[in-house]
């Protein structure tokens, strides 16, 4: 062992953070492991808000809150950790602006607040369109406060598990080179979600489902997993986010025909209808003809200049640089992109999994609170205050004098695997396997999900974790080997995407972001009022799990 | 004949004297008509701007009102600091309208005509570099730079912040070098050449001024120079003035000391290219002797 | 890249020269490479299929593509920016072949990876986390603040923590010590901030040695930053605010001050007496032998008789009316910005007046 603590936090965005910050009050000897800087972390990139009852824009209670966020869920989510959500949200909102948060104000010095998609009041507080790059900073402000220690560059690879507890984890020292393990009486995987299963993602290069996988590996099931959100606004080709605080701002979407399109779909909330029902929407248009080169417009030249300088200014920016327009002349174009991952390691409301010692937080968690689909703003919610709540159950738990233990022959185990794969000359670049992996997920898993193409991607991702067998690591040495790293994430993508398949061809309805207009277009809770649950015995094994309902009974889903 | 107001700033006045004589003589020469600006004070520097920066956004308006005031359409300065500084004031003044009106209600109080962004800042160098002022200027240069050696500087502010500047791309200058050549010398050219002299630290933070200040001089020294030819009179101070310093913390080293390096302002440069009176160029108010240059133009 | 190429999409033979670097045995070489992509492609792209395709030793760092992380700052041609925003399609059209070399100021690990360790220690040094000064709000809620108010950090606030400031800051590379363009401007970040409580403690603290005033203002940063976040503005308003809070011990705020009493006297720098006025007495008594190099070419300009301008009530006068009116320490600058903004926003206002007028 090469370090020891009550507490290691696996990813420092914000849910890794937040964790962290929690088991530190709460007296816990904690570290953070990430494999790259804190700050880098892709929490960063989300622009829109963060979700919770402040009511400072008009009235608004935690139980609105939580409906809307069960109905967004297409009623899959588990209604008692998404009213846990709601209501301690406010506070935990406050608290990060306590902390110096630089939130966007009302006129009379709130915390402003602004509609979002399927929410019924506009309760998204924001900072311009940088919310989750103010979170980021502020959270890390706090970090450096207490001084937590940090392993940064340092890539999370294996969990070691010992007596049926989790003790800790391997990591590979990606700036300095070579393995070192660090035990722990708790480990938090706060590592984000696995966007880079396609191309045309929002997600960071970073977002390789490294904690999802680590879990997987040692059993621990995962929840929802075939559940991924389209964003309907990324820019082509490669997946950039266009904020939905544009459509919040008044921006509208439209085809190739100058149509507001969606009052044929969602004729209430227009551009405020959920991300899925959105993104069917333009894939639809698109599908059918009225789209331009692959997309739809998003026409933000109404709101004026001073609007979009002041309110959106990182959006301007991003179309400028990364399509050529300028949002004040131009109709930006869209299209949608992997965005948000549902589903993850199965948690309870504390964040514990199934193994002892084991949490999970953010979005590599599924506790759940997004069931099928999320709502824009609550991923940034569900990362505080989940992270919150994994930090401090953990920390107590790490407290009650526990041991630490880690069996020599798992060192010995993954040096072994770590040399077969550096020393392997013969063989296949990742990259090949990579790029077709991400090209036939999006083909054949993507917003439409077809029988046949989800039976023939089952069939190719097999294939491709076979070719993976033999990748070959060009770096050989020790310094900064990105090389090596990426190959270790392209085989976490390849098992995830393998549990995704399994569980969408088991899931024989339309629910939320899992839509199958061709063979069952409709929802079906009588047999799929559940969610899936995939455990790792030598491939995916599938199972189901019932959905917590408190309050609400399953209506029909309209916008 | 194109007038220009005059903003000499404070250094040509004082202790750059030679600087101003040298400007003054050449600018008939480059269809200059230039009219002098009492009734105006320092422009504050960098100090000011950061000291005191609403004290600063008047004093430059005061500039400009003054300059506005004389019928001109040109200010013309002759330091890098005064013309980011009276610039960013232009522009802080034309953006916004409350602000403006604060500040000519203040003018006004103090029986300052009004400021109504009539004026365009701009260095001598860039009146000289392009246009009718550089074909002017190669007409001018009729005794020519003989072959010679000259390594440009430019120092900071005449090149960034390149959106308050905008003359020229501040990473790829080409000014200072056509006019160089336009004059018959061969340019010298190095990386420190749009790197900082150091100057307003030079007295806060010696060392670390000391520290940059060497680069364009050892850089040109390397490159062959016979001299350096600079547009702002700070710079010059820095390059010619403080080389004794630089050799005294050589000597300090055990160093040998730098080989002399005579700095020409922009205005004695062409000034001596179009054969101007020793009176007027006032070499001898140099520092470094500018007598190894001289003698190999046969001044 | 992420990305496959789609059929028929458009591509172009692209030249970089890269600086390789080991730390670890010290070998150094430039190499080059051309690779073909499709004409969208950033940098960023190019070292991606540069690592893919041919040597996948190139080490980087990387993570948003969006310019957000602030994780790929790297120098081209010697000019610090970030891979992910740099398009490659002008410089390929233009036939050039960048060079592309790992951040400046920083100890370089391996190729365009640079130690931020030092970075990172600035920016701790600054105590970068809220010091309340307030009573814990009513109910728990928010503290108030308007958006007016919170706009005084509003640049500051957009640092991703590139590095691209710092690569290039003569300051720094004269002397390492320095704090520098990144923590400064985070420094300001809380200084400005209307909830923190330690701006004095602050201010002092960033008057240090290597604080605010061994800033060259060489304005590279400014000229770098891919997020207009404007570090040497932010520093300047730290020595704004100093400066008001009558924490101006050091020599940079001395002179500074000289200047502001030589416009309101002769209303010309008074030079002669700005040395002993910066630096006292004694140390301008020891640097008699400079200054006496400096009179004999009449660079000492006597203090009397006094040049004085034309006036100078008159700057007088506003002086008196500044201080009056308030507008003291950083809201001198901050006043400046929506207006300076507007340079950075190239809106097509020029094209609809010759609209109009046709």
């Amino acid at each position: 062992m090469d370090a020891k603590h009550d507490v290691l936090v696996v990813g420092a965005g914000c849910a890794g953070m937040r964790a962290a910050i929690e088991a530190f009050d709460a007296g816990a000897d904690v570290a953070m492991i990430s494999k790259i800087h804190p700050t880098r972390s892709h929490s960063g990139a989300a622009e829109g808000g963060i979700n919770a009852a402040l009511g400072n824009a008009s009235d608004d209670d935690p139980e609105a809150h939580a409906y809307d966020t069960v109905k967004g869920s297409d009623y899959l989510g588990d209604q008692d950790a998404i009213e846990i959500l709601c209501n301690e949200a406010p506070d935990d909102v406050y608290e990060l602006e306590h902390w110096g948060a630089v939130f966007s104000r009302t006129e009379d010095g709130r915390i402003a607040q602004r509609p979002f998609g399927a929410a019924g009041a506009p309760r998204t507080a924001y900072a311009a369109d940088i919310t989750g790059h103010v979170l980021v900073q502020v959270l890390y402000e706090q970090v450096v406060k207490r001084d937590i220690l940090t392993y940064e560059e340092y890539f999370a690879w294996k969990l070691v598990v010992d007596d049926g507890r989790c003790q800790g984890v391997i990591c590979w020292d990606l700036l300095n080179g070579g393995l070192k393990v660090i035990g722990a009486k708790t480990v938090i995987l706060a590592t984000g979600g696995a966007g880079r299963l396609y191309t045309g993602t929002t997600n960071a290069y970073a977002c390789t489902g490294d904690g999802m996988a680590l879990a997987l590996r040692v059993g621990v099931p995962l929840k929802d997993m075939e559940m991924m959100q389209f964003h309907p606004t990324t820019l082509a080709p490669t997946g950039v986010l266009i904020t939905e605080g544009c459509r919040g701002e008044g921006a509208y979407l439209l085809n190739a025909e100058g149509e507001r399109f969606l009052k044929r779909y969602a004729p209430n909330a227009m551009e405020l209808a959920s991300r899925d029902v959105i993104s069917r929407a333009e894939q639809t248009e698109i599908d059918e003809g009225r789209g331009v080169d692959g997309n739809v417009l998003l026409d933000l030249r109404h709101l004026g200049a001073e609007k979009i300088i002041e309110r959106l200014h990182g959006t301007r920016e991003l179309a400028q640089t990364f399509a050529g327009i300028d949002p004040i002349y131009e109709p930006i174009p869209v299209r949608p992109g992997a965005h948000y991952h549902m589903g993850g390691v199965d948690t309870d409301v504390w964040g514990l999994t199934s193994l002892e010692g084991l949490y999970c937080a953010g979005e590599a968690a599924c506790v759940s609170v997004h069931g099928a689909n999320r709502l824009g703003g609550n991923a940034l919610m569900e990362t505080i205050t989940y992270g919150k709540r994994s930090g401090r159950h953990a920390a107590e738990w790490a407290l009650s004098n526990t041991t630490v233990t880690v069996p020599e022959g798992i060192v010995t185990d993954a040096e072994r695997e770590l040399r077969e794969l550096l020393g392997r000359t013969e063989g296949e670049r990742p990259w090949k396997i990579r790029d077709e992996l991400a090209r036939t997920m999006h083909e054949n898993f993507g917003v439409f999900r077809r029988e046949d193409q989800m039976q023939r991607q089952g069939e190719i991702v097999a294939g491709l974790r076979e070719r993976y067998r033999t990748v070959v690591v060009e770096d050989k040495g020790t310094l900064f080997n990105s090389d090596l790293t990426q190959a270790l994430e392209l085989g976490f993508l390849l098992e995830l995407a393998q549990c995704m398949v399994v569980c969408g061809l088991a899931r024989k309805e339309s629910r939320g972001a899992h839509a199958r207009p061709h063979d069952y277009p409709d929802r079906d809770d009588e047999n799929f009022l559940r969610h899936t649950l995939v455990t790792w015995r030598d491939g995916p094994q599938l199972d189901w799990k019932p959905v917590t309902m408190t309050k609400w009974q399953p209506q029909e889903r309209t916008y | 004949m194109k007038q220009v107001a005059y903003y000499k700033g404070c250094l040509a006045a004082l202790s750059a004297k030679e600087l101003d004589t040298s400007t003054q003589a050449l600018a008939p020469k480059v269809g200059l008509e230039l009219i002098d600006l009492e009734s105006v004070t320092c422009c504050g520097a960098g100090d000011i701007h950061e000291a005191e920066p609403d004290y600063y956004l008047h004093l430059n308006a005061r500039i400009l009102a003054y300059a506005e005031a004389t019928g001109s359409d040109t200010l013309m300065t002759i330091c890098n600091v005064c013309t980011l500084n009276l610039r960013q004031a232009d522009f802080m003044l034309k953006g916004d309208d409350a602000l403006r009106e604060r500040v000519n209600t203040n003018l006004a109080a103090v029986g300052v005509p009004p400021y109504s962004g009539a004026v365009e800042v701009k260095h001598f160098l860039w009146l000289v570099a392009d246009g009718e002022g550089f074909e002017l200027l190669k007409a001018s240069a009729h005794k020519g730079l003989k072959g010679i050696k000259i390594a440009p500087f430019y120092g900071c502010q005449i090149l960034r912040p390149s959106k308050l500047l905008g003359f020229e791309d501040p990473d790829k200058p080409w000014s200072l070098e056509r006019i160089i050549e336009a004059c018959g010398g061969e340019v010298v050219d190095y990386p420190a050449k749009v790197k900082c002299c150091g100057f307003p630290i030079i007295q806060a933070r010696e060392d670390t001024a000391l520290g940059e200040l060497i680069q364009p001089i050892e850089q040109a020294i390397e490159g062959g120079a016979d001299a350096i030819v600079t547009p702002c009179p700070l710079c010059h101070l820095s390059l010619d003035a403080w080389q004794s310093k630089l050799n005294a913390q050589r000597k300090d080293e055990g160093l040998d000391p730098l080989q002399p390096m005579p700095i020409f302002h922009l205005s004695q440069l062409i000034g001596v290219a179009a054969g101007l009176e020793d009176s007027e160029l006032k070499f001898r108010r140099h520092v470094v002797s500018m007598k190894p240059v001289l003698e190999k133009l046969e001044v | 890249m992420e990305a496959a190429t789609q059929p028929r999409e458009k591509t172009m033979q692209v030249k970089i020269k890269i600086w390789r670097f080991d730390s670890q045995t010290g070998e150094r070489a430039l190499k080059e490479y051309e690779i073909e992509a499709p004409e969208w492609v950033t940098l960023l792209d190019v070292l991606d299929m540069i690592k893919d395709q041919q040597d996948g030793s190139l080490a980087y760092r990387k993570s948003c593509r969006m310019m957000i992380c602030g994780s790929c700052g790297m120098r081209m041609d010697g000019a610090a920016v970030l891979a992910c925003k740099t398009r490659m399609y002008d410089i390929v059209q233009a036939g050039h072949v960048p060079v592309i070399s790992a951040m400046g100021n920083l100890p370089i690990v391996k190729d365009l990876v640079v130690d931020m360790e030092p970075f990172w220690e600035k920016f701790k040094a600054m105590k970068p986390w809220l010091q309340p000064g307030y009573e814990e709000p009513p109910e728990g809620k928010e503290y108030r603040v308007s958006q007016e108010r919170m706009n005084v950090i509003h640049k500051e606030a957009l640092c991703i923590n590139c590095g691209c400031c710092v690569s290039e800051c003569n300051a720094m590379e004269s002397s390492p010590e320095f704090l520098g363009p990144q923590a400064l401007a985070k420094g300001m970040r809380f200084v400005g901030d209307a909830r923190d409580g330690a701006t004095v403690e602050r201010l002092e603290d960033y008057s240090d040695e290597h604080g605010i005033w061994e800033c060259t203002r060489c304005y590279f940063c400014n000229e770098r930053c891919p997020k207009g976040v404007d570090p040497r503005d932010a520093i300047a308003k730290l020595g704004a605010e100093a400066v008001k809070e009558g924490i101006d011990r050091d020599m940079g705020a001395k002179h500074a001050k000289w200047f502001i009493k030589s416009t309101e006297t002769t209303g010309w720098l008074r030079e002669t007496e700005l040395v002993p006025k910066t630096q006292g007495v004694i140390s301008a008594i020891s640097q008699m032998k400079f200054a006496m190099g400096l009179a004999k070419k009449g660079k000492v300009p006597l203090p009397i008789p006094p040049h004085v301008a034309e006036n100078v009530d008159e700057a007088r006068g506003l002086h008196r009316l500044v201080h009056e009116q308030g507008r003291l320490g950083y809201e001198g600058i901050v006043q400046g910005e929506g207006a300076l903004a507007k340079l950075d926003h190239h809106l097509r206002e020029e094209e609809e007046e010759e609209e109009e007028t046709t």
